[in-house]
């Protein structure tokens, strides 16, 4: 019986040496409990538009979204996607994305729409991937 | 002659025996060497060349154990628990194999994959030939409930120990500073915002139960003036809205409340703590 | 006569005494260090697939030894690693002189071609001091696959298929169709189809929930700014005018970005595909290690 499991356990290290196939250094390994994710609020002053635009998602991120629980089933959720948007593109391309962001998550249906799935549960649906450029857009 | 033969392949053995022996105790060292320049994945490499060229396996038990203490250090949980099975395989005697099946423990420990470390610590309760090994067992049995921030039953496995000691008065203070997901959430439900006093998040609480006043006495005047619609659509899309996000924020608070202070204590232990770790 | 035995034998016998002491010496001092055992432990690393312990033993070795089976078992351990440029680079050392020459140009084009630059490999293909003779077939059927990933128009069937075997065929004719015929949705006609029925641009490209649900909400705004226009509430009804106009406008942008990612998803999976069914078959090369 030794013998099968040192046999096992030799086949094993065998496969593990791919772990080795770059070169390691030594880590510490946190005890910390990952804490979960914390809303920031982050006024992004790259420009006035995105001053004032950021300004209002936080405000509310702080009076609304914070107190009603966690609705948006997408990453990220629809008021970070308008402001990703509207950094990405600008005030009206991002505008009429979020309006399109808005309808898909009316939809009832919508986990039948090949969302990639993040760890949390949540579809993953970045505004990079509505930008009308093909090679932004990414399926993992 | 044949006398002279003898001493003479006699002499030849010893002199092959003992001086290869030399050379694999100096690899044995250099890799030791290495090893305590905390370069280890060239440690492996010494570890590896020594059993590769130990034909007598006089090391073949350091040497599996050390490359597993290696993989450890590099964070290669399962490439360290592999070795220290092997070296568990090689133990000469009861003292290794009680050294390899804890380092297996305090790997599973650190992987956080606590049910196999309990089990494995159960294992060697069982075993009789370590029943003087209790207070080891007990020590690595509370470790586990820790990273499993099951507080509560590591301090009642370092209290087997002793019931002064350090790290069980640690774990029950950790245990006594948390709070009741559980009784946020049903105080939630009765008062909103309530659970969120109750978990410290005092502003928060103050903005949800006014969201609450405010949805519930628009819901309540649109039923009273006859306004049933309204009423319905006020009452779900806002009041609802907001009475859910106040439990669902009251558990959130709780469970990250509970990380805070589990959190507080990781961090003394990795830091801080003289004592044996994983 | 016994006498003169006798003197041979304790001659030979002290002989063979000196001898073992030498050896014996010899023998006891295992410089585990040296060439002949670092080329011992290297060889059993090589074989446990430690391919960079390996490498760096063979490395050292090299440094006394010059060898074409260890060469390549140096070129080869990079290429497993993936250090694919380093590989490359080591198996240009065996092109000449090496009876491992034509096996090194096979996987010097192999280590190419995992560098993803698919120009730079089919120009490689044609660099005539590179060229292998006996795999000449395999590395032509690199150069075909390569084909497949890259934007540029496709080389006509009997080009594109002649490195393989008959039996592939039928399935490499489904990819080059797939290829050059890619069942695309065009963005404008999305967004056209959009702007006449709201929600009939998502249909066009499956999305069918989110088709529903575009048409309703517009249709429901749109309700909702001409029932308080007619109700008399100027502000809420161009407040649902605006809104409308909106999710209108966003909708036909959004069929238009929808058909886009059914491209790219078809696009992506196509080349999904077209890798699976190679990797599967490893590239329909031969396992080549000494």
């Amino acid at each position: 019986m030794r013998l099968f499991f040192l046999i096992i356990s030799i086949c094993a290290c065998s496969l593990s040496a791919q772990s080795d196939w770059a070169k390691w250094e030594a880590k510490q390994i946190p005890y910390e409990i990952p804490a979960s994710h914390q809303q920031e609020y982050k006024i992004d002053s790259s420009d006035l538009g995105m001053t004032l635009i950021s300004f209002a998602h936080n405000t509310y991120n702080f009076f609304v979204s914070d107190l009603d629980g966690d609705n948006c089933p997408f990453y990220p959720s629809c008021s970070s996607f308008f402001v990703l948007s509207v950094k990405e593109t600008n005030i009206i391309l991002g505008t009429l994305m979020f309006a399109d962001r808005f309808t898909r998550d009316l939809n009832f249906f919508k986990g039948m729409n090949r969302y990639p799935i993040a760890a949390n549960g949540k579809f993953i649906d970045p505004p990079s991937n509505y930008t009308m450029h093909i090679q932004k857009i990414k399926f993992d | 002659m044949k006398i002279r033969m003898i001493i003479i392949l006699f002499f030849l053995f010893f002199v092959v025996t003992a001086k290869g022996q030399d050379y694999v105790q100096s690899q044995f060292d250099y890799a030791n060497n290495i090893f305590g320049s905390q370069h280890y994945f060239d440690a492996i490499t010494e570890y590896k060349r020594l059993l590769f060229f130990d034909l007598t396996k006089a090391f073949i038990y350091e040497a599996n154990f050390k490359i597993g203490e290696c993989y450890k250090a590099g964070g290669k949980f399962d490439d360290a628990i592999e070795y220290f099975s092997i070296s568990e395989l090689n133990a000469r005697n009861d003292d290794e194999f009680f050294e390899s099946k804890t380092q297996i423990i305090r790997t599973n420990i650190l992987r956080r994959t606590t049910d196999r470390a309990l089990q494995l610590c159960d294992e060697l309760e069982k075993d009789e030939r370590f029943s003087s090994r209790t207070d080891d067992i007990n020590y690595w049995r509370g470790w586990s409930y820790i990273f499993a921030d099951e507080w509560k039953r590591a301090a009642n496995s370092f209290a087997k120990i002793n019931f002064n000691h350090e790290l069980k008065k640690l774990a029950a203070q950790t245990d006594k500073e948390k709070v009741s997901v559980t009784f946020a959430k049903v105080i939630s439900y009765i008062l909103p915002g309530a659970g969120a006093i109750y978990t410290g998040n005092y502003l928060s609480a103050l903005l949800s139960l006014s969201w609450n006043m405010l949805a519930g006495y628009w819901t309540v005047n649109s039923f009273v003036q006859d306004r049933v619609f309204d009423g319905f659509v006020v009452g779900e899309l806002v009041w609802l809205r907001f009475y859910r996000g106040a439990i669902y924020n009251a558990e959130q608070f709780a469970i990250n409340k509970n990380i805070e202070v589990a959190n507080k204590s990781l961090k003394f232990l990795q830091n801080e703590y003289k004592g044996i770790k994983p | 006569m016994a006498n003169s035995l006798n003197k041979t034998s304790l001659l030979f016998n002290n002989f063979a005494l000196i001898f073992i002491f030498m050896s014996a010496s010899l023998f006891a001092q295992p410089d585990f260090f040296s060439a002949k055992y670092r080329l011992e432990f290297g060889n059993y690393l090589y074989a446990e697939k430690d391919y960079l312990r390996a490498f760096h033993e063979f490395r050292n070795v090299l440094k006394t030894i010059d060898n074409d089976t260890i060469r390549f078992r140096l070129a080869n351990s990079l290429f497993k690693i993936s250090r694919m440029s380093e590989a490359a680079d080591n198996f240009k050392t065996l092109f000449f002189g090496s009876a491992l020459s034509e096996e090194a140009r096979l996987m010097f084009y192999q280590s190419a071609y995992f560098l993803n630059d698919h120009k730079w490999f089919r120009e490689l293909t044609e660099q005539e001091n590179y060229q292998t003779t006996k795999y000449k077939n395999e590395v032509e059927r690199l150069k075909s696959i390569t084909y497949f990933y890259d934007k540029i128009s496709l080389p006509d069937t009997n080009i594109l298929f002649k490195p393989f075997h008959d039996s592939v065929h039928t399935r490499l004719a489904k990819f080059y169709k797939q290829k050059k015929y890619p069942q695309y949705k065009s963005p404008t006609a999305a967004a056209v189809l959009s702007s006449v029925i709201p929600g009939a641009g998502k249909i066009y490209t499956g999305e069918i929930g989110d088709a529903v649900a575009a048409f309703l909400s517009t249709a429901a705004l749109a309700y909702l700014a001409v029932s308080n226009f007619n109700a008399e509430h100027k502000f809420r009804g161009w407040l649902f005018t605006g809104l409308t106009a909106v999710f209108y406008g966003g909708n036909i942008y959004g069929s238009a970005a929808a058909a886009q990612i059914y491209n790219a998803r078809i696009r992506f999976n196509f080349e999904n595909e077209v890798k699976l069914y190679f990797e599967e078959r490893n590239y329909f090369l031969p396992r080549i290690d000494f």
